[in-house]
C-alpha cells in the first residue's frame, strides 16, 4: 500500500510545490483511474496492469485541460479560494460519477490474482505486489524526470522559487500546466493499479484525499522525497497499528499523527517542506 | 440595524409564520424546513468562515455533537427536545473549545485541513465508542413527548411545528450574526480576517476571539443538529458526520456571500430547492449542482449572490435617477 500511496501524495505535493494549490480534487483523479481500469477490464478486457499505459497519458491531458480552462483563473484569487474551488470541482466531479456508475461498490477480480503469493510466509496479495513494483519503478522514472531533464528541473526550481524562476526564462505558465498534469496523472495512475485491490465506489475519492494529506504533510508539504517517505510511513503505521492497536481505530492514528506534525513540525518530519 | 429595516425583517419572520396556515402541501413545508435548517448552519459557518475568514471543513463535527447530545438526553433521560436542542447546543460550543485550541494554532489553508481531521476523528469515536453512540446503528426516535399550546395538542405527524420550530431556529441565528457583525467581537474578526499579524499588533486577543466566534458558531450547529435529529427522527455517524455536510455549509455561506447576514438564506434557498429537485429526478449525484455552482461562484462571483445583490441595491438609487431624467 505504501507506495500506492506515496504515488498518489507525489501527485499532490507537486502540484502544492508550484502552484501553492492545495487541490481537494485530487482523490476523484484517483478514483477516474480506477473506473478507467474497471471498465476497460470489464469492456475490452483488458488487464489494470496493461491499461495503465493508455490511462496515463489521457489523465495527463485531462490534467493539462483542468488546469487552463478551469483552475488557471481562479490561482491568482488566493489560497482558500483555489481550496474551496478544488473542493467544489472535487463534489462535482464524485457527483458525476454518481450520477453515471451508481454508487454500488464494485470489485475488479483480476483470475491470477486469487490466491496470494507467500514469500517467507508471509501472504502478499498478488495484485498489491505488481501494484507496488509498477508504482515503484514509476515513482524511480518520475525522479529521473525531475532530477536529470530540463522539464524537471524547471518544475523543481519554480517551486523553490517561483519569480526567481521567471528571470532564469522558465515559462512558469508552462511549468504549471505541466506539474497539473503530471499530478493528475500519478493520481490516475495509482488509481489504475490500486483498482484491483480496493473497493470501487464513486466517492471513494473522499477516503484516499485525506491519506494522501496526512501522507504529504508528514513527509513536508511540497518535498517528493517527503510524500515518498510519508506513504511508506502511513502504509507501515496502519498495518501495524492494525496489529498492534486497533483494527478500529487504525484510521484514526493517521489523523493524529497528521495533527501532530502538523503543530509541532510544520515543515514535515524531514524538515524538507515548507508549510508553516 | 436603521428602523426600517428591523421592521422589514421582522414582518418577513411574521410572514413566514403564517404560512403553514395557507400552505397545506406537506413537501413545500419540508422544503422550507430543510431551507431553514440549512440556513442556520450556513449562518453559524459564515460566522467564522465569513466574518473571520477561517475556513472550517469541519463544521460537521458540531452539528454531530448537538444531534447526539440531544437525541440521547431524550432516549435516556426523558429531556423534551425544546430542552435538549438548546443544551446539545451548548455542548457542541463547549466540544468547539478544545477543537478551536488545537485547530487555531494552524493558519489558512492548514487550518481548514486540520479542521477536516478533527472532524474525521470525531467521527471514527462516534463510529466505535458505542456505549455513548450506539455505533454505527445509530439511534431511532419512534415516539415525539405530547405537547400543548395555547390549548391545542401539537400534531407530530404534521410539518407544522417542525416549520415554526425550525423557523425560530432561523430567527435566532440570523438575529445572532446580525448582532455579531455589529459587535465589537465582530469588528476584531474582520481585522483578523484582513491582517491576522496586524489585528495582534494592535492589541486583539486574535486566538480568545477566534475560540469564541467558533464557540458561538457551533453552538448555532449544534442546535441544528438538535433540531436535525428529531425531525428525520435518526443519528448516525454517517448521517450527522459527514464531510459532506461540512462541505454544504461551506458552499451555503459561499454561494449566498460571505460574511453577510442574509447571504446564507438566499445561497439555502438556492441549493437547497435545485437539490431538492434533482433528488427527486435521480436517487444519486444530486449534488453535482453543489459543486458546479460553488466553482462558478467563484470564478464569476466572488462575493456570493446576496454580497452582489446588496451591492446593487446600494447603488440603485443613482441607477433610477438617472434611468429618471432619460
Amino acid at each position: 500500500m505504501g507506495a500506492l500511496y506515496a504515488m498518489i501524495g507525489i501527485g499532490l505535493t507537486i502540484v502544492f510545490g508550484v502552484m501553492r494549490i492545495i487541490n481537494l480534487a485530487h482523490g476523484e483523479f484517483v478514483m477516474l483511474g480506477m473506473f478507467a481500469a474497471f471498465w476497460s477490464q470489464k469492456l475490452w478486457g483488458l488487464d489494470p496492469f496493461l491499461s495503465i499505459v493508455l490511462w496515463t497519458p489521457v489523465l495527463f491531458g485531462a490534467g493539462v485541460l483542468v488546469y487552463r480552462f478551469l483552475l488557471r483563473r481562479i490561482i491568482p484569487g488566493g489560497e482558500l479560494n483555489t481550496l474551496l474551488y478544488t473542493a467544489g470541482l472535487s463534489l462535482l466531479v464524485a457527483n458525476l460519477a454518481l450520477l453515471l456508475w451508481s454508487g454500488d461498490y464494485r470489485t475488479l477480480p483480476l483470475a491470477y490474482a486469487v490466491t496470494p503469493m507467500r514469500p517467507l510466509g508471509v501472504a502478499v496479495p498478488v495484485a498489491l505486489a505488481i501494484g507496488f513494483a509498477i508504482a515503484g519503478a514509476i515513482t524511480l522514472a518520475l525522479w529521473l524526470f525531475l532530477s536529470r531533464t530540463d522539464a524537471g528541473r524547471a518544475i523543481r526550481a519554480t517551486s523553490q522559487n517561483p519569480e526567481a524562476a521567471v528571470l532564469m526564462g522558465i515559462d512558469v505558465e508552462r511549468v504549471a500546466a505541466l506539474a497539473f498534469g503530471l499530478g493528475t496523472a500519478l493520481a490516475g495512475a495509482a488509481g489504475v493499479l490500486l483498482a484491483p485491490s480496493l473497493y470501487l465506489y464513486p466517492t471513494v475519492g473522499e477516503l484516499l484525499i485525506v491519506k494522501s494529506f496526512v501522507i504529504v504533510v508528514l513527509g513536508g508539504l511540497g518535498s517528493v522525497p517527503g510524500a515518498i517517505a510519508g506513504g511508506i510511513l502511513l502504509g507501515l503505521v496502519e498495518s501495524l497499528g492494525a496489529v498492534y492497536v486497533s483494527t478500529t481505530y487504525k484510521d484514526g492514528l493517521g489523523y493524529v499523527m497528521f495533527l501532530l506534525v502538523l503543530l509541532y513540525r510544520p515543515s514535515g518530519l524531514f524538515g524538507v517542506g515548507k508549510a508553516g | 440595524m436603521t428602523r426600517r429595516s428591523a421592521v422589514a425583517w421582522v414582518a418577513a419572520a411574521a410572514l413566514l409564520a403564517g404560512l403553514p396556515l395557507v400552505v397545506k402541501n406537506s413537501f413545500f413545508l419540508h422544503v422550507c424546513i430543510l431551507v431553514f435548517l440549512w440556513t442556520v448552519l450556513g449562518e453559524a459557518w459564515n460566522a467564522l468562515g465569513g466574518y473571520a475568514g477561517q475556513v472550517s471543513f469541519g463544521h460537521a463535527a458540531f452539528f454531530g455533537v448537538g444531534a447526539y447530545v440531544t437525541i440521547v438526553l431524550f432516549l435516556k433521560a426523558d429531556v423534551a427536545p425544546w430542552w435538549g436542542i438548546p443544551v446539545g447546543g451548548a455542548a457542541a460550543a463547549a466540544f468547539a473549545v478544545p477543537f478551536g485550541l488545537i485547530t487555531f494554532r494552524l493558519k489558512g489553508p492548514y487550518f481548514s485541513l486540520a479542521t477536516l481531521a478533527v472532524a474525521e476523528l470525531t467521527k471514527l469515536v462516534a463510529l466505535n465508542w458505542e456505549w455513548a453512540t450506539n455505533g454505527s446503528t445509530g439511534y431511532l426516535v419512534t415516539h415525539l413527548p405530547p405537547l400543548r399550546l395555547g390549548g391545542l395538542t401539537v400534531d407530530w405527524e404534521t410539518k407544522t411545528p417542525f416549520y415554526l420550530a425550525a423557523l425560530s431556529l432561523l430567527v435566532v441565528a440570523m438575529g445572532t450574526i446580525g448582532w455579531l457583525s455589529r459587535s465589537r467581537l465582530g469588528a476584531w474578526l474582520t481585522a483578523i480576517r484582513e491582517n491576522d499579524e496586524a489585528a495582534e499588533a494592535v492589541g486583539i486577543d486574535t486566538v480568545r476571539a477566534k475560540v469564541l466566534t467558533l464557540a458561538l458558531s457551533a453552538f448555532l450547529a449544534g442546535m441544528g443538529g438538535g433540531f436535525y435529529a428529531f425531525y428525520f427522527r435518526y443519528v448516525d455517524p454517517d448521517a450527522v458526520l459527514n464531510i459532506g455536510l461540512s462541505m454544504e455549509m461551506v458552499f451555503i455561506a459561499m454561494v449566498g456571500g460571505l460574511g453577510t447576514v442574509g447571504g446564507p438564506f438566499i445561497g439555502a434557498v438556492f441549493l437547497t430547492t435545485v437539490g431538492e429537485a434533482m433528488r427527486e429526478k435521480f436517487q444519486v449525484g444530486h449534488l453535482v449542482f453543489y459543486g458546479l455552482f460553488m466553482m462558478l461562484v467563484i470564478r464569476f462571483l466572488p462575493e456570493g449572490i446576496w454580497g452582489r445583490v446588496r451591492r446593487a441595491i446600494r447603488r440603485a438609487p443613482a441607477v433610477e435617477v438617472s434611468r429618471g431624467a432619460a
